[in-house]
């Protein structure tokens, strides 16, 4: 890439590195917390979802920190296997409320010893 | 200083929601708030030089996951949880270990010595940084194998799906 080629040093990120990943780590450790504490199994679904966004956060700020796109493609990465991973979740969400009727992971413990 | 604001309006838009989101009783509403954390973290993006992973993230997560998830909200009608939390002591443990994980990922960012983490000398950034083209460039060079990889794994997620929600349990 041509090095002329680069956006005016207006462009600057405003707000510090540490900052994007102080907010990241928030709502990472807020997502850790639901998983831990809630028995729905929807939520906790959506806990991982907030972990994983807090995740993209930091890659997006790494990436913008570096000038390197490559935090960019992660992130797409990112999100193809959280669209895979709630398609398969939510569907044996649903076999398990078919056969009992509860998404309470307190409730389902057959495996359990 | 407009991107300093937004970037106060977006982290407590942010936070706001995902506190609500693990809070709250109704399954309904908290799928509703994670939307406005996702809707904010497209505006941390978009602060950030990434217009595309902005665009995909209103696309796919906004629209396609959290549709799915209130799908499945409404077809299983799914009440809300008495009571809220685990009981006994795995409630302490968690609320003990976010507590503890929070410190430490605040120590990490803020420990001296990770120069890089700084603000540093401004990165010159190319002029496409973060636009489609540029994005699809490398991924369809260097990133091209993981590129193929994640088709196979939404195709087998997509067979995965339909056999899990296909199969009769008694």
């Amino acid at each position: 890439m041509n090095p002329a080629e680069t956006l005016p040093a207006a462009a600057a990120l405003a707000v510090p590195l540490s900052a994007f990943q102080l907010v990241a780590a928030v709502l990472f450790t807020i997502g850790v917390v639901g998983v831990l504490v809630r028995r729905s199994a929807l939520i906790i679904f959506m806990s991982i979802e907030l972990m994983l966004n807090a995740v993209n956060l930091s890659f997006v700020a790494f990436a913008r920190q570096h000038a390197q796109m490559d935090g960019h493609v992660f992130v797409f990465f990112v999100m193809a296997v959280a669209a895979a991973e709630v398609a398969v979740g939510l569907a044996i969400l649903v076999a398990i409320f078919k056969s009992r009727t509860t998404a309470s992971v307190d409730e389902v413990h057959l495996l359990k010893g | 200083m407009v991107v300093s604001i937004l970037f106060v309006l977006f982290t407590v838009m942010a936070v706001t929601c995902a506190l609500a989101t693990v809070c709250h009783r109704n399954p309904v509403h908290c799928a509703l708030f994670l939307v406005g954390v996702l809707l904010s973290m497209s505006g941390m993006f978009i602060i950030l030089n990434a217009p595309f992973i902005a665009a995909i993230q209103v696309l796919v997560y906004a629209g396609a996951i959290m549709v799915l998830f209130l799908f499945v909200l409404m077809m299983l009608n799914v009440r809300g949880e008495t009571p809220l939390l685990t009981p006994g002591a795995t409630k302490g443990f968690g609320i003990l270990f976010g507590i503890v994980a929070l410190a430490e990922l605040i120590w990490i960012v803020l420990a001296p010595g990770i120069e890089e983490w700084r603000p540093g000398p401004a990165p010159n950034l190319p002029a496409d940084f973060g636009s489609p083209a540029a994005i699809g460039r490398i991924l369809y060079t260097t990133w091209l194998y993981p590129f193929e990889i994640t088709s196979i794994l939404l195709l087998i997620a997509v067979i995965g799906a339909v056999v899990l929600s296909r199969r009769k349990f008694e």
